[in-house]
């Protein structure tokens, strides 16, 4: 696998100056900014537009849970930041023990999201619920959604870091993983201000 | 791989996103109450909340994007590619709201 | 796999890999070369799905009430005794258009010839992702495949149009429609994962992979072209596979995004869609303008006329594109001040094509031209697409568009530049790199003859349909006998029927010119067109990985007659001085 020098050096210059897993990475990244402002903006626009006002999202939505589950996002994400800078430095055991940790973290984010469900669906609140119930369940369940197969790449991931596959020269997987995991994080941060908070 | 720069302090960032994060969850549930002795009307309190709460997500999620991320030490291209998709989507959401206006 | 280490120039050189099985070389293949040939025959089917569905369509239209010959063999709930039921005519209609444009022309268009050319005429061995670009193909088939299948669910296929408007398509128990509608969701969801998957290998490989001395201002049109589709693709698609997925949580779940009960809006829909589908136009026509200013400039022996303005035209066709989408509402009960705006913005998008048409127009001036079938193809797509384009004037002006909008006066506009436009050009670029894909020419004369047919016939099918637009004939309809304005079109629709027919059998026979060209057509060399472009430097057809070492570009994509060198072009990484040694090398105004 080449590093990026090499490639800098046999193709044609260019002003990103990224090898071709990030840049790929950005530019899937690119494609879930719009996917996501399909759904969160035709929450914002069914919102804004709706004849009757909707109810207060703490009257329905378990906003403290929430706020706690936010706060553990961030922190997988610090874990995550934590894993590439330890294997900046070759710190393999680093970067394995930070690996690990943004993963439980990041599970258990999806596993109190499902729980928030759970609850939600006894109290009758479901996706029939109205224009609510739809865009809440669209916007989260896919946010959700998105969180686990982070989860399941980053274990894919460290089952490679397991095997000594990254090393302080060579680590583009590792940082590509952490781009899509911060991704996922900006996108919550946005989507809990906007459906929990307001 | 990336440029020389110096190691960002990442617990700092942490510390303004938990920070931000209490805020926010401060504004949408103190502020409301804290403010209405001062005769505010309701829909101007509502706006300015909404306001105060998106900026400060915004803001976190360029902490995220510009540290984390590590935007901040990278090519001005890749910076664009980025923000590119902002744009279209922006002009999406105000396009259609003006269905309501 | 195959390995790369540096050569004694630095410069990687691809080492020997071990030999593969058939099934990892030609079934489950990462050359991007075999992927794009396996798009090229899947299309191909699917193009004849689509003009199979148009046929049978135009039957209702030309003969109302009578029995499709063979359509004895339909269900009674599609056709019984072989007379089409209107339910299944607004099925055919939606099919044909949903066939073809996601499974014909887009994948034609970008799945075949990004696939195959990005990487040789940039200069590199494959695709970024060469893995990603394999299941970009899989995923491709299995959404085809999931479409084809609504047939044959209980209701039948969607009958709600390929633009799918809300409440009908959310509502099951309206459109009698079932599984059949979720399919298409599905279907659309997995194709737009196939379509996400490729513009991230089109994206990363042109940024990255330029050989030296490629600069993005040597780069050739078609490559620009897709480049700049793809990024229409991963900005658009995504929005139309949220809008998807909630319209099938419409029709499953319960959810009410789209359906009037609980405040939930069928306007959104239509601006999801069309906030999708404008830049899906252009990702429907900048490809076929990148193939037709390649073929003309080799038509032509002349570079391209006014390069910078092309790609300057290319990038403000995408970034316009963003914000037309409206035009497609003039009619639907949107903001009137959103009609405005709209309007503005789609007359300004009609100079950069402008721009294209008169630059192909001033390449060809002066040329020392050759009709070949590639460049009859590419000259009949710049009076088509004119044609079309001029349609869309009329359009784009808000209050005309309130008499004509969903009038066969559109069918008219999107056929010209679909059809005159796109499908033109696919059919050039076909005859122009089959050489380099098979190894074989198609014969010229039979070529000349299927292209002298399609023109005629295509004209003859859509040119009449503007008239009819005008007369009030309306988009869909099942039969006109039933309104008593209509009641004089039905000679025309009858005609416009028998040329639809010639225009299939036409089909057929380039079907069947294209399998026998495979097997029997002349053996092609290297550079049958004398082409300037990368890829013609290279065997036909191409080994896997292409080059041993990466070449070395040293100038524009379109040198044709320069004045230092006695054959009428050079390739790209032909350096003038080393071709004719004499004499020394000329700059070129505004060379790169």
């Amino acid at each position: 696998m080449a590093t990026h020098s090499a490639q800098a050096a046999r193709f044609e210059q260019t002003s990103f100056a990224v090898g071709d897993k990030k840049l790929g990475m950005w530019v899937f990244l690119a494609s879930e900014v719009m996917f996501f402002t399909g759904l969160i903006g035709s929450y914002i626009i069914l919102r804004w537009g709706a004849s009757s006002s909707w109810p207060a999202p703490n009257e329905v939505l378990n906003v403290p849970i929430t706020a706690a589950n936010t706060f553990l996002l961030i922190c997988s994400s610090v874990a995550m930041v934590k894993a590439f800078a330890a294997i900046e430095e070759g710190n393999q055991k680093g970067l394995k023990l930070w690996l690990l940790a943004t993963i439980v973290m990041g599970a258990s984010f999806v596993g109190v999201q499902a729980y928030e469900y759970i609850e939600l669906v006894h109290h009758g609140f479901t996706p029939a619920s109205g224009l609510y119930g739809s865009t809440f369940y669209a916007m989260t369940g896919f946010h959700g959604f998105h969180v686990t197969m982070g989860v399941l790449c980053m274990i894919w991931v460290l089952g490679k870091a397991m095997r000594g596959h990254y090393t302080q020269e060579n680590h583009q997987g590792v940082e590509v993983i952490g781009l899509y995991w911060h991704f996922v994080d900006l996108v919550w941060i946005l989507l809990f201000t906007i459906v929990y908070l307001i | 791989m990336s440029a020389e720069h110096k190691k960002p302090r990442y617990m700092l960032v942490w510390g303004g996103l938990a920070l931000l994060t209490a805020i926010e969850v401060g504004t949408a549930f103190v502020v409301r109450s804290a403010l209405s002795g001062f005769g505010i009307s309701e829909d101007t309190m509502t706006m300015l909340i909404i306001v105060i709460l998106i900026g400060l997500a915004i803001w976190k999620a360029m902490l995220v994007a510009l540290y984390f991320m590590h935007l901040k030490w990278e090519t001005r291209a890749l910076k664009w590619l980025a923000a590119a998709p902002l744009l279209p989507a922006t002009i999406m959401i105000v396009v259609v709201l003006m269905e309501y206006v | 796999m195959a390995t790369t280490t540096a050569g004694p120039t630095g410069i990687p050189v691809r080492e020997e890999h071990h030999p593969q099985s058939f099934i990892r070389k030609y079934i489950f293949s990462t050359d991007h070369k075999i992927i794009g040939i396996q798009f090229l025959f899947t299309t191909l089917f699917f193009l004849l799905v689509g003009g199979l569905l148009a046929v049978m369509l135009r039957f209702q239209l030309g003969f109302p009430g009578e029995a499709l010959p063979g359509g004895s063999m339909l269900p009674e709930t599609m056709a019984p005794g072989g007379i089409i039921l209107p339910e299944f005519y607004n099925s055919l209609v939606t099919m044909h258009g949903t066939f073809m444009v996601f499974f014909a022309i887009m994948p034609l268009l970008v799945g075949v010839y990004a696939n195959y050319l990005i990487p040789m005429q940039i200069g590199t061995h494959d695709m970024a992702f060469p893995t990603l670009n394999m299941a970009s193909y899989w995923l491709f088939l299995v959404s085809g495949l999931i479409m084809l299948a609504s047939f044959w669910m209980v209701g039948g296929a969607s009958g709600a149009g390929w633009t799918q408007y809300a409440p009908l398509s959310a509502t099951p128990e309206a459109s009698g429609v079932y599984n059949g509608q979720i399919l298409w969701c599905i279907s659309i969801a997995i194709f737009g994962f196939s379509s996400l998957l490729g513009s991230i290998n089109y994206i990363t490989t042109v940024i990255n992979q330029r050989a030296p001395g490629m600069t993005w201002l040597r780069l050739p049109l078609v490559i620009w072209a897709l480049f700049i589709t793809a990024i229409l693709g991963l900005l658009a698609v995504p929005v139309l596979t949220a809008a998807v997925i909630m319209l099938m949580f419409d029709q499953t779940i319960g959810t009410t995004f789209f359906l009037p009960t609980d405040g939930g809006q069928p306007l959104l829909w239509q601006h999801l869609f069309w906030f999708f589908g404008h830049p899906e136009v252009y990702i429907l026509i900048l490809p076929a303008m990148g193939f037709v200013s390649e073929i003309i400039s080799n038509g032509s022996r002349k570079p391209v006329f006014g390069y910078k303005s092309m790609v300057f035209a290319i990038m403000a066709i995408a970034f316009l594109g963003f914000i037309v989408w409206g035009h497609h509402m003039f009619q639907s009960g949107m903001n009137p001040a959103l009609g405005m705006s709209f309007m503005i913005t789609t007359l300004i998008i009609a100079v950069p094509s402008a721009i294209k048409v008169f630059n192909w127009m001033a390449t060809m001036w002066g040329g020392a031209i050759k009709f070949t079938t590639p460049m009859l193809f590419a000259v009949g797509f710049v009076m088509l697409f004119t044609i079309g384009g001029l349609s869309g004037i009329f359009m784009a002006s808000t209050p005309v568009d309130i008499y004509i909008h969903d009038t066969y006066f559109i069918v008219a506009h999107i056929h010209y530049v679909l059809f005159g436009g796109s499908l033109f050009a696919i059919f050039g670029a076909i005859y122009y790199w089959f050489p380099k894909m098979f190894g074989r020419m198609i014969n010229e004369t039979a070529g000349k003859i299927h292209f002298a047919l399609t023109f005629v016939l295509f004209n003859l099918v859509f040119f009449p349909m503007h008239g009819l637009g005008m007369e009030g004939m309306m988009r869909r309809i099942y039969d006109t006998s039933r309104y008593t304005h209509l009641a004089e079109v039905q000679d025309t629709n009858t005609m416009i029927t028998w040329a639809a027919l010639g225009l299939f059998a036409s089909g057929l026979y380039f079907m069947l010119l294209f399998f026998w060209s495979l097997f029997r057509g002349k053996p092609a060399g290297v550079n049958p067109w004398d082409a300037t472009t990368l890829e013609w430097s290279l065997p036909s057809p191409p080994k896997h990985g292409n080059w041993e070492e990466i070449p070395t570009v040293y100038h524009g994509p379109y040198e044709y007659s320069h004045p230092d060198v006695e054959k009428d072009w050079l390739l790209q990484n032909e350096r003038p001085d080393v071709v004719s040694p004499a004499h020394e090398v000329t700059v070129r105004q505004g060379e790169a």
